[in-house]
Protein backbone atom coordinates (compact mmCIF):
# COMPACT_ATOMS: atom_id res chain seq x y z
CA UNK A 1 0.00 0.00 0.00
CA UNK A 2 2.51 2.02 1.00
CA UNK A 3 4.71 1.77 -2.08
CA UNK A 4 2.11 2.64 -4.29
CA UNK A 5 1.43 5.83 -2.40
CA UNK A 6 4.48 7.17 -2.76
CA UNK A 7 4.40 7.28 -7.07
CA UNK A 8 0.75 8.53 -6.87
CA UNK A 9 1.47 11.54 -4.42
CA UNK A 10 4.28 12.38 -7.15
CA UNK A 11 2.06 11.93 -10.46
CA UNK A 12 -0.23 14.10 -8.38
CA UNK A 13 2.06 16.75 -8.11
CA UNK A 14 4.17 16.40 -11.55
CA UNK A 15 -0.15 16.91 -12.64
CA UNK A 16 -0.25 19.89 -10.51
CA UNK A 17 3.01 21.50 -11.94
CA UNK A 18 1.45 20.28 -15.94
CA UNK A 19 -1.28 22.48 -14.97
CA UNK A 20 -0.07 25.21 -12.98
CA UNK A 21 2.70 25.12 -16.20
CA UNK A 22 -0.25 25.36 -19.09
CA UNK A 23 -1.88 28.34 -17.18
CA UNK A 24 0.84 30.79 -18.66
CA UNK A 25 -0.96 30.30 -21.49
CA UNK A 26 -4.16 30.89 -19.90
CA UNK A 27 -4.85 34.58 -22.17
CA UNK A 28 -3.71 32.73 -24.83
CA UNK A 29 -7.35 32.71 -26.88
CA UNK A 30 -8.71 35.37 -24.91
CA UNK A 31 -11.79 37.16 -26.26
CA UNK A 32 -14.68 39.01 -25.31
CA UNK A 33 -16.90 35.79 -25.27
CA UNK A 34 -15.47 33.33 -23.10
CA UNK A 35 -13.12 35.37 -21.65
CA UNK A 36 -9.87 33.47 -20.09
CA UNK A 37 -12.52 30.24 -20.16
CA UNK A 38 -10.45 28.42 -23.46
CA UNK A 39 -7.37 29.04 -21.48
CA UNK A 40 -8.81 27.81 -17.83
CA UNK A 41 -10.10 24.67 -19.92
CA UNK A 42 -6.80 23.89 -21.44
CA UNK A 43 -4.98 24.56 -18.36
CA UNK A 44 -7.28 21.72 -16.22
CA UNK A 45 -7.12 18.98 -19.11
CA UNK A 46 -4.27 16.62 -17.66
CA UNK A 47 -6.39 16.66 -14.60
CA UNK A 48 -9.81 15.89 -16.47
CA UNK A 49 -7.47 13.04 -18.51
CA UNK A 50 -6.69 11.44 -15.55
CA UNK A 51 -10.37 11.62 -14.29
CA UNK A 52 -12.21 10.83 -17.59
CA UNK A 53 -10.16 8.49 -19.70
CA UNK A 54 -13.19 8.30 -22.42
CA UNK A 55 -12.58 10.83 -24.56
CA UNK A 56 -17.02 11.32 -24.76
CA UNK A 57 -17.05 11.76 -20.87
CA UNK A 58 -13.88 14.18 -20.82
CA UNK A 59 -15.08 16.35 -23.90
CA UNK A 60 -18.38 16.88 -21.98
CA UNK A 61 -17.00 17.84 -18.99
CA UNK A 62 -14.33 20.31 -21.16
CA UNK A 63 -17.61 22.08 -22.43
CA UNK A 64 -18.53 23.04 -18.81
CA UNK A 65 -15.72 24.98 -18.24
CA UNK A 66 -16.00 26.55 -21.94
CA UNK A 67 -18.46 28.69 -20.26
CA UNK A 68 -16.70 31.83 -18.93
CA UNK A 69 -14.20 32.57 -17.02
CA UNK A 70 -11.82 35.56 -15.75
CA UNK A 71 -9.77 36.08 -13.70
CA UNK A 72 -5.98 37.66 -12.93
CA UNK A 73 -3.84 35.33 -14.13
CA UNK A 74 -1.57 35.11 -11.88
CA UNK A 75 -4.11 33.91 -9.13
CA UNK A 76 -6.30 31.87 -11.67
CA UNK A 77 -4.36 28.82 -10.69
CA UNK A 78 -5.55 28.80 -7.11
CA UNK A 79 -9.15 28.74 -9.26
CA UNK A 80 -7.29 26.02 -10.90
CA UNK A 81 -6.74 23.69 -8.26
CA UNK A 82 -9.72 23.89 -6.94
CA UNK A 83 -11.61 23.46 -9.56
CA UNK A 84 -9.68 19.82 -10.06
CA UNK A 85 -10.70 19.12 -6.63
CA UNK A 86 -14.14 19.80 -7.21
CA UNK A 87 -13.96 17.81 -10.64
CA UNK A 88 -12.56 14.28 -8.50
CA UNK A 89 -15.46 14.89 -6.69
CA UNK A 90 -18.11 15.26 -9.19
CA UNK A 91 -16.00 12.05 -11.19
CA UNK A 92 -17.03 10.14 -8.15
CA UNK A 93 -20.42 11.10 -8.56
CA UNK A 94 -21.00 12.83 -5.26
CA UNK A 95 -24.44 14.74 -4.58
CA UNK A 96 -24.36 18.15 -6.25
CA UNK A 97 -20.66 18.29 -6.90
CA UNK A 98 -21.37 19.94 -10.63
CA UNK A 99 -23.43 22.67 -9.14
CA UNK A 100 -21.40 23.58 -6.23
CA UNK A 101 -18.20 23.60 -8.94
CA UNK A 102 -20.31 25.95 -10.94
CA UNK A 103 -21.32 28.27 -8.37
CA UNK A 104 -17.85 28.35 -6.34
CA UNK A 105 -16.05 29.19 -10.05
CA UNK A 106 -18.00 32.04 -10.74
CA UNK A 107 -17.63 33.26 -7.11
CA UNK A 108 -13.96 32.95 -7.50
CA UNK A 109 -13.57 35.12 -10.70
CA UNK A 110 -14.36 38.15 -8.99
CA UNK A 111 -12.56 37.95 -5.53
CA UNK A 112 -9.04 36.33 -6.94
CA UNK A 113 -9.34 39.42 -9.80
CA UNK A 114 -10.12 41.88 -7.27
CA UNK A 115 -6.93 40.42 -5.74
CA UNK A 116 -4.68 39.77 -8.22
CA UNK A 117 -5.63 43.04 -9.62
CA UNK A 118 -4.70 45.05 -6.48
CA UNK A 119 -1.79 42.91 -6.15
CA UNK A 120 -0.38 42.94 -9.35
CA UNK A 121 -1.43 45.20 -11.46
CA UNK A 122 -2.22 48.31 -8.90
CA UNK A 123 0.62 47.11 -6.74
CA UNK A 124 3.86 45.90 -7.48
CA UNK A 125 4.02 46.13 -10.94
CA UNK A 126 4.00 49.94 -10.53
CA UNK A 127 6.46 49.90 -7.48
CA UNK A 128 8.78 47.83 -9.00
CA UNK A 129 8.74 49.42 -12.65
CA UNK A 130 8.78 53.03 -10.97
CA UNK A 131 11.89 51.71 -8.52
CA UNK A 132 13.62 50.75 -11.92
CA UNK A 133 12.52 53.63 -13.91
CA UNK A 134 13.99 55.66 -11.59
CA UNK A 135 17.86 53.59 -11.27
CA UNK A 136 18.14 53.51 -15.33
CA UNK A 137 17.26 57.09 -14.96
CA UNK A 138 19.82 57.92 -12.63
CA UNK A 139 22.47 55.39 -14.00
CA UNK A 140 21.43 54.81 -17.95
CA UNK A 141 22.02 51.31 -17.20
CA UNK A 142 20.62 48.36 -18.46
CA UNK A 143 20.52 46.21 -14.98
CA UNK A 144 17.65 47.84 -13.64
CA UNK A 145 15.70 46.83 -16.23
CA UNK A 146 17.09 43.03 -15.57
CA UNK A 147 16.07 42.96 -11.56
CA UNK A 148 12.49 44.44 -12.22
CA UNK A 149 12.36 41.04 -14.81
CA UNK A 150 14.03 39.05 -12.04
CA UNK A 151 12.27 40.85 -9.10
CA UNK A 152 8.27 41.05 -10.52
CA UNK A 153 8.56 37.04 -11.92
CA UNK A 154 9.48 36.05 -8.04
CA UNK A 155 6.45 37.09 -6.48
CA UNK A 156 3.74 37.07 -10.03
CA UNK A 157 5.11 33.28 -10.90
CA UNK A 158 6.12 32.01 -7.47
CA UNK A 159 2.10 32.81 -6.83
CA UNK A 160 1.37 31.26 -10.20
CA UNK A 161 3.50 27.84 -9.42
CA UNK A 162 1.73 27.22 -5.94
CA UNK A 163 -1.46 28.33 -6.39
CA UNK A 164 -2.50 25.00 -7.77
CA UNK A 165 -1.59 23.72 -5.27
CA UNK A 166 -2.87 25.73 -2.71
CA UNK A 167 -6.64 25.70 -4.42
CA UNK A 168 -6.44 22.28 -4.45
CA UNK A 169 -5.96 22.12 -0.73
CA UNK A 170 -8.16 24.54 0.24
CA UNK A 171 -11.39 23.27 -1.57
CA UNK A 172 -14.96 24.41 -1.14
CA UNK A 173 -12.97 25.91 1.67
CA UNK A 174 -10.80 28.12 -0.39
CA UNK A 175 -11.82 31.60 1.24
CA UNK A 176 -9.28 30.46 4.00
CA UNK A 177 -6.56 30.47 1.65
CA UNK A 178 -7.70 34.18 0.30
CA UNK A 179 -7.90 35.39 3.75
CA UNK A 180 -4.72 34.79 3.90
CA UNK A 181 -2.86 37.50 5.69
CA UNK A 182 0.22 37.78 3.12
CA UNK A 183 -2.59 39.12 0.25
CA UNK A 184 -2.90 42.16 2.68
CA UNK A 185 0.65 42.59 3.84
CA UNK A 186 1.99 42.27 0.13
CA UNK A 187 -0.70 44.76 -1.39
CA UNK A 188 0.83 46.97 1.93
CA UNK A 189 4.46 46.44 1.11
CA UNK A 190 3.85 47.52 -2.53
CA UNK A 191 2.19 50.62 -1.67
CA UNK A 192 5.15 51.99 0.50
CA UNK A 193 7.47 50.36 -1.79
CA UNK A 194 5.85 52.46 -4.45
CA UNK A 195 5.75 55.90 -2.18
CA UNK A 196 9.49 55.61 -1.88
CA UNK A 197 9.86 55.20 -5.16
CA UNK A 198 7.53 58.39 -5.77
CA UNK A 199 9.58 60.25 -3.39
CA UNK A 200 13.32 59.09 -4.89
CA UNK A 201 12.15 60.63 -8.00
CA UNK A 202 11.26 63.60 -6.46
CA UNK A 203 14.51 63.81 -4.22
CA UNK A 204 16.16 62.70 -7.70
CA UNK A 205 15.15 65.47 -9.73
CA UNK A 206 15.43 67.97 -7.36
CA UNK A 207 18.99 67.28 -7.08
CA UNK A 208 19.72 67.17 -10.59
CA UNK A 209 17.98 70.26 -11.20
CA UNK A 210 19.58 72.17 -8.36
CA UNK A 211 22.82 70.72 -7.48
CA UNK A 212 24.45 70.26 -10.55
CA UNK A 213 24.93 73.91 -12.02
CA UNK A 214 21.55 74.30 -12.82
CA UNK A 215 20.72 76.65 -10.18
CA UNK A 216 17.16 77.97 -9.14
CA UNK A 217 16.28 78.58 -13.14
CA UNK A 218 16.88 74.83 -13.88
CA UNK A 219 15.23 73.39 -10.24
CA UNK A 220 12.00 75.85 -11.10
CA UNK A 221 11.52 74.20 -14.61
CA UNK A 222 11.49 70.63 -12.60
CA UNK A 223 9.20 71.59 -10.36
CA UNK A 224 6.92 73.06 -13.26
CA UNK A 225 7.63 70.43 -15.30
CA UNK A 226 5.82 68.52 -12.17
CA UNK A 227 3.31 71.11 -11.87
CA UNK A 228 2.17 70.62 -15.26
CA UNK A 229 1.92 66.71 -15.65
CA UNK A 230 -0.01 66.92 -12.45
CA UNK A 231 -2.63 69.18 -13.58
CA UNK A 232 -2.67 67.75 -16.91
CA UNK A 233 -3.18 64.07 -15.31
CA UNK A 234 -5.66 65.32 -12.99
CA UNK A 235 -7.42 68.61 -13.45
CA UNK A 236 -7.41 69.04 -17.65
CA UNK A 237 -10.40 67.81 -20.02
CA UNK A 238 -14.19 68.09 -18.81
CA UNK A 239 -15.69 66.88 -16.10
CA UNK A 240 -13.14 63.93 -14.42
CA UNK A 241 -12.01 63.35 -17.99
CA UNK A 242 -8.15 63.37 -17.65
CA UNK A 243 -5.71 64.26 -20.07
CA UNK A 244 -4.07 60.67 -21.37
CA UNK A 245 -0.39 60.73 -19.68
CA UNK A 246 1.02 60.23 -22.78
CA UNK A 247 0.14 63.60 -24.63
CA UNK A 248 0.49 65.20 -21.47
CA UNK A 249 4.57 64.45 -21.36
CA UNK A 250 4.45 65.60 -25.19
CA UNK A 251 3.22 68.41 -24.44
CA UNK A 252 5.57 69.24 -22.15
CA UNK A 253 8.39 67.93 -24.10
CA UNK A 254 7.62 70.14 -27.00
CA UNK A 255 6.72 72.99 -24.56
CA UNK A 256 10.64 72.67 -23.20
CA UNK A 257 11.92 71.96 -26.45
CA UNK A 258 10.38 75.63 -27.41
CA UNK A 259 11.88 77.20 -24.67
CA UNK A 260 15.68 75.97 -25.63
CA UNK A 261 14.64 76.92 -29.43
CA UNK A 262 13.64 80.61 -27.41
CA UNK A 263 16.63 80.36 -24.70
CA UNK A 264 19.12 78.05 -25.84
CA UNK A 265 21.80 79.26 -22.97
CA UNK A 266 19.21 77.58 -20.53
CA UNK A 267 21.22 75.67 -18.31
CA UNK B 1 19.41 50.81 -38.66
CA UNK B 2 20.86 47.76 -40.97
CA UNK B 3 18.02 44.96 -42.11
CA UNK B 4 19.54 42.63 -39.48
CA UNK B 5 18.66 45.62 -36.70
CA UNK B 6 15.26 46.05 -37.72
CA UNK B 7 14.62 41.90 -38.20
CA UNK B 8 15.80 42.13 -34.52
CA UNK B 9 13.36 44.60 -33.32
CA UNK B 10 10.20 43.38 -35.01
CA UNK B 11 10.91 40.35 -33.76
CA UNK B 12 11.21 41.45 -30.52
CA UNK B 13 7.71 43.46 -31.14
CA UNK B 14 6.42 39.71 -31.62
CA UNK B 15 8.07 38.84 -28.40
CA UNK B 16 6.78 41.14 -26.53
CA UNK B 17 3.39 41.72 -27.71
CA UNK B 18 2.51 37.76 -27.07
CA UNK B 19 4.26 38.74 -23.22
CA UNK B 20 1.65 41.92 -22.66
CA UNK B 21 -1.74 39.43 -22.25
CA UNK B 22 -1.73 36.30 -24.43
CA UNK B 23 1.51 34.66 -22.77
CA UNK B 24 3.24 34.09 -19.23
CA UNK B 25 3.38 37.62 -18.37
CA UNK B 26 6.89 38.21 -17.27
CA UNK B 27 6.92 41.81 -18.04
CA UNK B 28 9.78 41.48 -20.75
CA UNK B 29 6.42 43.91 -22.35
CA UNK B 30 7.28 46.76 -20.20
CA UNK B 31 8.48 49.84 -21.85
CA UNK B 32 11.66 49.87 -19.32
CA UNK B 33 12.45 46.30 -21.41
CA UNK B 34 11.79 46.79 -24.68
CA UNK B 35 13.42 49.74 -24.68
CA UNK B 36 16.65 48.40 -23.21
CA UNK B 37 16.72 45.82 -25.32
CA UNK B 38 15.82 48.27 -28.59
CA UNK B 39 19.13 49.80 -27.26
CA UNK B 40 20.77 46.65 -27.25
CA UNK B 41 20.15 45.70 -31.10
CA UNK B 42 20.95 49.20 -31.56
CA UNK B 43 24.72 48.99 -30.20
CA UNK B 44 23.52 51.89 -27.19
CA UNK B 45 22.06 49.72 -24.18
CA UNK B 46 22.31 52.50 -21.58
CA UNK B 47 20.52 54.92 -23.88
CA UNK B 48 18.20 52.53 -24.60
CA UNK B 49 17.52 51.76 -20.79
CA UNK B 50 16.87 55.76 -20.50
CA UNK B 51 14.50 56.13 -23.17
CA UNK B 52 12.83 52.91 -21.80
CA UNK B 53 12.67 54.42 -18.58
CA UNK B 54 11.17 58.04 -20.03
CA UNK B 55 8.23 55.19 -21.60
CA UNK B 56 7.81 53.21 -18.45
CA UNK B 57 7.14 56.65 -16.22
CA UNK B 58 4.40 57.71 -19.13
CA UNK B 59 2.95 54.44 -19.00
CA UNK B 60 3.21 53.67 -15.19
CA UNK B 61 -0.26 54.61 -14.32
CA UNK B 62 -2.16 52.94 -17.42
CA UNK B 63 -3.49 50.02 -15.00
CA UNK B 64 -5.42 46.47 -16.93
CA UNK B 65 -7.67 46.74 -14.40
CA UNK B 66 -11.85 45.95 -15.15
CA UNK B 67 -12.33 46.17 -19.05
CA UNK B 68 -10.01 49.18 -18.87
CA UNK B 69 -8.61 49.38 -22.60
CA UNK B 70 -4.92 50.24 -22.93
CA UNK B 71 -2.25 51.02 -25.31
CA UNK B 72 0.46 48.93 -25.94
CA UNK B 73 3.49 50.16 -23.31
CA UNK B 74 5.68 47.55 -24.74
CA UNK B 75 5.65 48.53 -28.33
CA UNK B 76 5.13 52.47 -27.08
CA UNK B 77 8.86 52.09 -25.68
CA UNK B 78 10.30 49.68 -28.45
CA UNK B 79 9.28 52.24 -31.50
CA UNK B 80 9.95 55.02 -29.51
CA UNK B 81 13.43 53.63 -28.41
CA UNK B 82 14.22 52.89 -31.72
CA UNK B 83 13.19 56.54 -33.09
CA UNK B 84 15.27 58.37 -30.38
CA UNK B 85 18.47 56.45 -30.99
CA UNK B 86 18.73 56.48 -34.94
CA UNK B 87 17.85 60.43 -34.73
CA UNK B 88 20.55 60.75 -32.27
CA UNK B 89 23.00 59.03 -34.36
CA UNK B 90 21.88 60.73 -37.56
CA UNK B 91 22.83 64.10 -35.19
CA UNK B 92 19.72 64.86 -34.22
CA UNK B 93 17.78 64.88 -30.49
CA UNK B 94 14.29 64.01 -31.80
CA UNK B 95 12.85 63.91 -28.19
CA UNK B 96 8.92 64.99 -28.94
CA UNK B 97 9.10 63.11 -32.30
CA UNK B 98 9.98 59.48 -30.35
CA UNK B 99 7.40 60.40 -27.96
CA UNK B 100 5.34 60.98 -30.70
CA UNK B 101 6.40 57.72 -32.77
CA UNK B 102 5.58 55.16 -29.41
CA UNK B 103 2.49 56.93 -28.65
CA UNK B 104 1.66 55.99 -32.01
CA UNK B 105 2.80 52.76 -31.52
CA UNK B 106 0.95 51.94 -28.89
CA UNK B 107 -2.46 53.01 -30.01
CA UNK B 108 -1.83 50.70 -32.96
CA UNK B 109 -0.92 48.18 -30.38
CA UNK B 110 -4.22 48.52 -28.44
CA UNK B 111 -6.14 47.98 -31.99
CA UNK B 112 -4.12 45.01 -33.32
CA UNK B 113 -5.13 43.47 -29.99
CA UNK B 114 -9.21 44.45 -30.42
CA UNK B 115 -8.46 42.52 -33.73
CA UNK B 116 -6.53 39.64 -32.17
CA UNK B 117 -9.21 39.38 -29.22
CA UNK B 118 -12.51 39.28 -31.70
CA UNK B 119 -10.47 36.83 -33.96
CA UNK B 120 -9.94 34.40 -30.55
CA UNK B 121 -13.84 35.12 -30.06
CA UNK B 122 -14.36 33.07 -33.23
CA UNK B 123 -11.73 30.28 -32.43
CA UNK B 124 -13.68 30.24 -29.36
CA UNK B 125 -16.65 29.62 -31.12
CA UNK B 126 -14.81 26.58 -33.37
CA UNK B 127 -13.39 25.02 -30.29
CA UNK B 128 -16.83 25.01 -28.89
CA UNK B 129 -18.36 23.19 -31.72
CA UNK B 130 -15.15 20.75 -31.94
CA UNK B 131 -15.03 19.78 -28.19
CA UNK B 132 -19.09 18.95 -28.38
CA UNK B 133 -18.65 16.94 -31.31
CA UNK B 134 -16.55 14.81 -28.77
CA UNK B 135 -12.90 16.23 -29.42
CA UNK B 136 -11.50 17.80 -26.29
CA UNK B 137 -7.80 18.23 -28.05
CA UNK B 138 -8.82 20.77 -30.11
CA UNK B 139 -8.61 23.31 -27.71
CA UNK B 140 -4.87 22.69 -27.79
CA UNK B 141 -5.22 23.35 -31.65
CA UNK B 142 -7.23 26.92 -30.43
CA UNK B 143 -4.45 27.62 -27.99
CA UNK B 144 -1.68 27.06 -30.59
CA UNK B 145 -3.20 28.78 -33.71
CA UNK B 146 -4.38 32.06 -30.96
CA UNK B 147 -0.69 31.73 -30.18
CA UNK B 148 0.97 31.81 -33.98
CA UNK B 149 -1.93 34.67 -34.73
CA UNK B 150 -0.51 36.69 -32.19
CA UNK B 151 3.30 36.58 -32.88
CA UNK B 152 2.42 37.41 -36.20
CA UNK B 153 0.21 40.38 -35.63
CA UNK B 154 2.72 41.36 -32.84
CA UNK B 155 5.78 41.63 -35.85
CA UNK B 156 3.44 43.08 -38.29
CA UNK B 157 2.34 45.59 -35.77
CA UNK B 158 5.92 46.25 -34.57
CA UNK B 159 7.18 46.74 -38.41
CA UNK B 160 4.21 49.24 -39.07
CA UNK B 161 4.97 50.97 -36.12
CA UNK B 162 8.38 51.59 -37.13
CA UNK B 163 7.98 52.38 -40.55
CA UNK B 164 5.85 54.83 -39.89
CA UNK B 165 8.15 56.27 -36.55
CA UNK B 166 11.45 56.36 -39.33
CA UNK B 167 9.34 58.02 -41.94
CA UNK B 168 8.92 60.33 -39.34
CA UNK B 169 12.21 60.91 -38.71
CA UNK B 170 13.52 61.70 -42.01
CA UNK B 171 9.92 63.85 -42.80
CA UNK B 172 10.49 65.77 -39.73
CA UNK B 173 14.50 66.17 -39.06
CA UNK B 174 15.28 70.02 -38.55
CA UNK B 175 12.09 71.06 -37.25
CA UNK B 176 11.33 71.81 -33.92
CA UNK B 177 9.62 68.37 -33.52
CA UNK B 178 13.13 66.73 -34.05
CA UNK B 179 14.93 68.68 -31.38
CA UNK B 180 16.90 70.45 -29.40
CA UNK B 181 16.14 69.12 -26.36
CA UNK B 182 19.72 67.92 -24.72
CA UNK B 183 19.26 64.54 -23.14
CA UNK B 184 19.79 65.28 -19.73
CA UNK B 185 16.55 67.09 -20.16
CA UNK B 186 14.46 64.43 -21.40
CA UNK B 187 16.06 62.79 -18.18
CA UNK B 188 15.02 65.20 -15.85
CA UNK B 189 11.50 65.15 -17.62
CA UNK B 190 11.19 61.60 -17.40
CA UNK B 191 11.72 61.88 -13.66
CA UNK B 192 9.12 64.56 -13.19
CA UNK B 193 6.63 61.95 -14.91
CA UNK B 194 8.04 59.35 -12.82
CA UNK B 195 7.18 61.31 -9.83
CA UNK B 196 3.47 62.40 -11.08
CA UNK B 197 2.86 59.24 -11.87
CA UNK B 198 4.11 57.30 -8.67
CA UNK B 199 2.20 60.58 -6.30
CA UNK B 200 -1.33 59.55 -7.69
CA UNK B 201 -0.50 55.81 -7.32
CA UNK B 202 1.38 55.66 -3.68
CA UNK B 203 0.47 58.95 -1.97
CA UNK B 204 -2.80 57.09 -0.31
CA UNK B 205 -0.70 54.15 0.60
CA UNK B 206 -0.49 53.27 4.63
CA UNK B 207 2.69 55.35 6.10
CA UNK B 208 2.89 56.93 2.58
CA UNK B 209 4.00 60.50 3.60
CA UNK B 210 7.03 58.40 5.73
CA UNK B 211 8.11 56.89 2.97
CA UNK B 212 7.91 59.54 0.45
CA UNK B 213 10.06 61.53 2.49
CA UNK B 214 12.23 58.27 2.67
CA UNK B 215 12.28 58.07 -0.83
CA UNK B 216 12.85 61.45 -1.30
CA UNK B 217 16.29 61.15 0.48
CA UNK B 218 17.50 57.87 -1.01
CA UNK B 219 16.76 59.53 -4.61
CA UNK B 220 18.71 62.70 -3.59
CA UNK B 221 21.63 60.62 -2.23
CA UNK B 222 21.29 58.51 -5.42
CA UNK B 223 21.50 61.43 -7.41
CA UNK B 224 24.43 63.00 -5.96
CA UNK B 225 26.22 59.57 -6.44
CA UNK B 226 25.69 59.61 -9.59
CA UNK B 227 26.69 62.52 -10.21
CA UNK B 228 25.08 65.24 -12.79
CA UNK B 229 22.81 63.95 -15.70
Amino acid sequence: MKGSAKPRARRRAAERRRIAGRATLLQAAWNYETLQAIGFAWALLPGLERLYPDPRERARRVLDRLEVFNSNPYLATIGLGVALRLEEEVARGAAGAERRQARLLKALCGSLGALGDRLFWAGWRPALGLAAAVLALATSSPWPAVAFVIAYNVLAQGVRWRGVRAGFAGGAGVARVLQDPFWARASAAAGTAGAVGAGAALGAGAVWAYGFGGGEVRAGIFLLLVALLWLAGLRIGSGDRRLSPVLAFWTVLILLSALFRLIPVLP
Amino acid sequence: MSAGEVGLLILLGAVAFLDQWPAVQTMASRPLVTGTLAGWVLGAPGEGALWGAVFEAVYLGMLPIGAARYPDAGLAGLVGTAVALEGESAGVAPAGLAVAAGALAGLLGDRVSGFHRRWNGRTAARVRERVSAGDPSAIGRGIAGALARGAVLGAAAAAVALAIGLAGLTALTGTPWSGPLPIAWVRLAGVAAAAVAGLALFARAERGLVALGAGAACGAALARLAGAP
